[in-house]
C-alpha cells in the first residue's frame, strides 16, 4: 500500500519528475508520428502502385512492346488462380490543351471496359465515381439522379462524354420561372441549390437550349445555359472548333481522354486551395466545365513490324477530356492521361495491319502491346501465391512466342514477368530502407529520455535518502524500496506512454491539417509532393505501432529508474537516517 | 520493577532473558584506513514494560546500540535476542517486518514524510504492514485507530496537516504515533527530547513516562541527558564502548 501511496504523492508533488514525464511524452509521441507517417507513407506507396497495376505484370521494356499478346492472354487466363488479364499499352506524348504551354505526358492506353477487372484505376476516376460517391452521401439528393448516380457506379467506366452537364452558378436570376418548362424538358433540367449548379441530364437539342435561353433575361444565365449545351454530347461546341483549325473531324466524334489531375495544371496550394496556373480560363476540380474541353495528343509511331521510331507516323489526335484521375500518386496524376487502347494502339502503329515481304508475300502483322496486366483471385494474391504463379505465365509466354517465332526469337523482344512487388521493388526497397533508418535515428535520439529519468531519478534518490532510511526504519523492505522506484519508473512510463498515444493519434489524424498551417503561418512545406509521390500525408496509424512502441516507452522509464531503484534498495537505513 | 542485568554472561541461568537481550554487542566503523570501535562489549538485557535509559556522551555509541538493538543495524560481534531469538542471524526481510511490527522508532529529528499528512505518516506502519487490498479493506478501522492514537497524544485537530505545518513537539508527536500505531512491543526512543526547547521536551517525556506508565510500554531511551534519563526506570551509561549500571529509578 505505502508504495502506491508514495509512487503518487512523488508523482504528484515532485514536479521535477514531470521533466521526465514529459520526456516521454515527447520521445514517444515522435516516434509514434515517424512510424506513423513513414510506414503509412509505406503502406499508401504500396497500395496505390499495386492498385495501378495487376498482380503480376507481362511487359516489355521496348516501346515497341510485343505482339501476340491476345495468344497469351487466352492461355493465361486458363490458368489455375488468374480472374483476368488486360493489355495496355504505354508511351510518350505531348499534350497540348487549346492555347496552354504543350506539356511531356505518359500515355497509357487502357481497354476501359476491362481495366477494372485487373486493377483499380476506375475508382482513380473523378467524374465518373469519387463525384457521384460523394453526391450519394447528400440526403437531399433527387431521387432520380441518386439512382442514376448508384447505376453510373455499378458498371464500367467510360471514355463517352457526359450524359449529365452541369455549370457552377453564382446564383439564380429572380426571373426565372422553371414552371413554366414543358414537363419532358423540366424533367432534365434542374437547379441544385445545394451546390450552385445548373444540371442538364442527356442531350440537350438546339430547341431546348433556345427554351431554356428564354426563361430569364440575365445575359450571365443565358451564358451558362449556352455552356451547358456547348459540354452536352449533342453540342456543337462552334467555339472549341475555331481553337483547334487544323481538325477536319466531326468534334462529336473525337475520342475521350482521361487526364491525371496534375497534367491539367490544377493543384493545391500550401493553404490546400485549390489553384490553377492556367488562370480563370481554367476550370477547378468539381467544376463539371474541366469535362468537355478538348485537348490534343501527340504520339510517335513506329515503323510497322520494327522497333524504330516512324518520323513520317507522327500522330495528332484530338480528344474530349471525359475525367480525370486521382490515383492520389503524385507521379502518376502529374505525368499520365488514358486514352482508348485501340485508339493508341493504331496511332502508334501498333495495330495489326497487313505488310508484303521481300518476297511479295502479303502477310498480316500481329498487333502488339507493351504489357499485359494479371489480376490473380483474392485466394491466389498472396506474395507466396504470386511466385508460384509467375514461372506458368513465364512458361506461356515463352511457348507463345516461341511457337510464333521459333526458336530464334531475339531477346529483346521476349517480355518479362513480374510480380507487381518486383516491378516496384527499386522504390519500395529504397522507402523500406528510409524507413527502418529514420525510425531507428528517432529511436536512438529517443535513448535520451531513459537517460533524462535516470538522473531525475537519482536526483529523486538521493534526495530523499532520509526518508528512505525512516521508511526502512518502519520496516519496508529493500525490496519495497525498490518496488517504490521501479513503480514510480513504471506510471511515468505508463502516464507518458498514454499522453503520447492521445498526441500522437491527434498530430497524425491531421497531420495534413498541421501541415497545412505550418504552411501558412511559417512558409514553410516539409512535405513536398514531387519528392514523396503522393499529394497527402499519410495520416492513420497501425496498431501494432500504437501497442509496440508505448511498450517500448515504458520498459524504457523502468529501465532510466533501475539503477537509482537499486541504490535506494541498498541504502543503509542507519545511513540513510543520518543523511545531511 | 523488572530485574535488571547488564552482564548476561556472567548471571544465573536461572535469571529472567528479558524481552531484549545484547551479549557481548562488538560494533566498529571504518574511518578512512584506521576502523574505530565504539561499542566493545555491550551487554544488556530489556525485561518486558521496563524503561531503559542509556545515557552518554554525543559519539559514545548509544544511537549504535539503540539501532542494534532495533534490528536496524548489525552488531560486527555478538547477539541480540528478541523473545529468545537471535535477529541478527534473521533475513532482511524478517528483520524488517520485525522493525514494522515489533520495533517502534521515535528519532531526534522526527524523520517525518513531507509528502504525507498527519494521519497518513502515522498510518505508515500498517501501509508497509498490508498489501493494498488487505489495507484497502481495513482502512476505515485503521484510520480510527490513528486518530485514536492522535488524539491520545494531543494531535487529533491537526489530521491533515502537513509536517511543514507543524512545530516541533507537535512532529515529535506524530513521529510518537507513528510509533505506536502497529502496537509495538518495545519503543526506541533516539534523543527524542534532543531538538526540542526544555518545556516541549518535557511534555514529550510526559506521554513517553505515561505510556509506561498506563500502557505497560517497554521503552529504551537514549539520551545524552541525565535529568531526562533520570526519569526511567533503569540508567544506564555507555562509556568508553561499554556499558555500565548507573542506578535504577524508581
Amino acid at each position: 500500500m505505502y508504495k502506491t501511496v508514495l509512487i503518487l504523492k512523488y508523482l504528484l508533488k515532485r514536479r521535477i519528475a514531470w521533466v521526465s514525464l514529459a520526456a516521454v511524452v515527447l520521445c514517444t509521441t515522435m516516434v509514434l508520428v515517424v512510424i506513423s507517417v513513414m510506414g503509412g507513407w509505406l503502406t499508401m506507396f504500396k497500395q496505390s502502385f499495386h492498385g495501378l497495376t495487376g498482380d503480376i505484370i507481362v511487359k516489355n521494356y521496348s516501346l515497341t512492346g510485343f505482339p501476340y499478346y491476345q495468344e497469351m492472354i487466352d492461355r493465361i487466363e486458363k490458368v489455375d488462380g488468374v480472374a483476368a488479364a488486360v493489355p495496355e499499352v504505354e508511351t510518350f506524348g505531348l499534350f497540348n490543351i487549346g492555347s496552354v504551354p504543350t506539356a511531356e505526358v505518359d500515355v497509357i492506353g487502357v481497354p476501359i471496359d476491362k481495366i477494372g477487372q485487373v486493377n483499380a484505376f476506375p475508382s482513380s476516376l473523378h467524374r465518373q465515381y469519387q463525384l457521384p460517391e460523394e453526391m450519394l452521401k447528400d440526403p437531399t439528393l433527387p431521387a432520380d439522379l441518386r439512382k442514376q448516380m448508384e447505376e453510373q457506379m455499378k458498371g464500367p467506366p467510360s471514355f463517352a462524354l457526359l450524359d449529365r452537364c452541369s455549370v457552377a452558378l453564382a446564383s439564380l436570376p429572380g426571373d426565372v420561372r422553371l414552371a413554366n418548362l414543358p414537363k419532358a424538358v423540366a424533367k432534365r433540367f434542374w437547379f441544385d441549390a445545394a451546390a450552385g449548379k445548373l444540371v442538364f441530364k442527356g442531350v440537350m437539342s438546339s430547341d431546348e437550349q433556345t427554351l431554356l435561353r428564354g426563361l430569364s433575361q440575365d445575359s450571365a444565365f443565358k451564358s451558362d445555359i449556352d455552356r451547358l449545351y456547348n459540354i452536352s454530347n449533342g453540342g456543337q461546341v462552334v467555339d472549341y472548333q475555331a481553337e483547334f483549325p487544323r481538325s477536319k473531324q466531326d468534334v462529336t466524334k473525337w475520342p475521350g481522354l482521361i487526364a491525371g489531375l496534375g497534367v491539367l495544371y490544377i493543384h493545391r496550394d500550401r493553404n490546400g486551395e485549390w489553384i490553377s496556373p492556367l488562370g480563370s480560363r481554367m476550370p477547378v476540380p468539381g467544376d463539371p466545365g474541366l469535362y468537355g474541353t478538348p485537348a490534343t495528343l501527340t504520339v510517335l509511331g513506329f515503323h510497322p513490324g520494327q522497333s524504330s521510331i516512324d518520323p513520317n507516323n507522327k500522330s495528332e489526335r484530338n480528344y474530349w477530356i471525359v475525367d480525370d484521375s486521382r490515383t492520389q500518386i503524385w507521379q502518376y496524376d502529374n505525368h499520365y492521361v488514358y486514352v482508348p487502347f485501340e485508339q493508341l494502339q493504331s496511332d502508334l502503329g501498333m495495330a495489326a495491319q497487313p505488310a508484303t515481304l521481300d518476297t511479295g508475300e502479303k502477310i498480316t502483322l500481329p498487333a502488339r502491346t507493351t504489357e499485359i496486366h494479371i489480376r490473380m483471385k483474392p485466394e491466389f494474391s498472396s506474395d507466396e501465391a504470386l511466385a508460384a504463379v509467375k514461372p506458368k505465365i513465364e512458361k506461356i509466354v515463352n511457348e507463345v512466342m516461341r511457337e510464333k517465332e521459333g526458336d530464334d526469337v531475339a531477346d529483346s523482344s521476349r517480355p518479362d514477368v513480374e510480380t507487381w512487388l518486383e516491378s516496384q521493388a527499386m522504390w519500395i526497397n529504397a522507402i523500406e530502407n528510409e524507413k527502418l533508418l529514420t525510425v531507428l535515428l528517432f529511436a536512438i535520439i529517443s535513448v535520451v529520455a531513459i537517460f533524462l529519468i535516470f538522473c531525475v531519478f537519482y536526483m529523486i534518490v538521493v534526495e530523499k535518502t532520509k526518508d528512505i532510511g525512516t521508511i526502512k526504519s518502519v520496516g519496508a523492505t529493500s525490496a519495497g524500496v525498490a518496488g517504490i522506484f521501479l513503480g514510480y519508473g513504471l506510471v511515468l512510463g505508463v502516464t507518458g506512454a498514454l499522453l503520447a498515444m492521445l498526441a500522437s493519434y491527434g498530430i497524425v489524424h491531421n497531420i495534413n491539417e498541421l501541415h497545412a498551417l505550418m504552411g501558412k503561418w511559417l512558409g514553410v512545406q516539409i512535405w513536398n509532393p514531387e519528392v514523396y509521390l503522393f499529394d497527402k500525408i499519410p495520416n492513420t496509424m497501425s496498431t501494432q505501432d500504437l501497442i509496440v512502441i508505448p511498450s517500448i516507452a515504458v520498459l524504457a522509464s523502468v529501465l532510466g529508474a533501475l539503477l537509482p531503484a537499486i541504490r535506494a534498495a541498498r541504502m543503509n537505513p542507519v545511513e540513510a537516517l543520518r543523511w545531511e | 520493577m523488572p530485574q535488571a542485568l547488564e552482564n548476561p554472561t556472567a548471571a544465573d541461568p536461572k535469571l529472567d532473558r528479558g524481552i531484549l537481550r545484547a551479549v557481548k554487542i562488538q560494533k566498529s566503523y571504518k574511518m578512512g584506513d584506521q576502523i574505530q570501535p565504539v561499542l566493545k562489549e555491550v551487554n544488556l538485557v530489556v525485561q518486558a514494560g521496563e524503561f531503559v535509559a542509556i545515557e552518554g556522551r554525543s559519539g559514545s555509541g548509544k544511537s549504535t546500540l539503540l539501532h542494534i538493538l532495533g534490528a536496524l543495524d548489525t552488531p560486527n560481534n555478538g547477539s541480540i535476542e528478541y523473545q529468545g531469538e537471535d535477529i541478527a542471524r534473521l533475513s532482511g526481510a524478517a528483520r524488517s517486518r520485525l522493525r514494522n511490527t515489533q520495533f517502534g522508532f521515535v528519532f531526534q529529528f522526527y524523520h517525518l514524510l513531507p509528502e504525507m499528512n498527519v494521519t497518513e505518516n502515522t498510518l505508515l506502519g500498517p501501509m508497509i504492514e498490508h498489501s493494498w487490498f488487505a489495507f484497502r479493506s481495513r482502512k476505515a478501522e485503521l484510520r480510527e485507530r490513528a486518530i485514536g492514537v492522535l488524539k491520545e497524544l494531543g494531535m487529533d485537530h491537526r489530521l491533515r496537516h502537513r509536517p511543514s505545518q507543524l512545530s516541533g513537539g507537535e512532529r515529535q508527536r506524530v513521529a510518537i504515533a507513528r510509533a505506536l500505531m502497529n502496537s509495538p512491543k518495545v519503543l526506541l526512543a533516539d534523543e527524542p527530547t534532543g531538538n526540542l526547547d526544555a518545556e516541549t521536551g518535557s511534555q514529550i517525556m510526559t506521554v513517553l513516562e505515561k505510556l509506561h506508565r498506563e500502557q505497560g510500554q517497554t521503552i529504551v531511551m537514549v539520551t545524552h541527558d541525565r535529568a531526562l534519563a533520570r526519569q526511567a526506570d533503569r540508567v544506564l551509561v555507555i562509556k568508553d564502548g561499554r556499558l555500565d549500571r548507573a542506578g535504577a529509578q524508581t
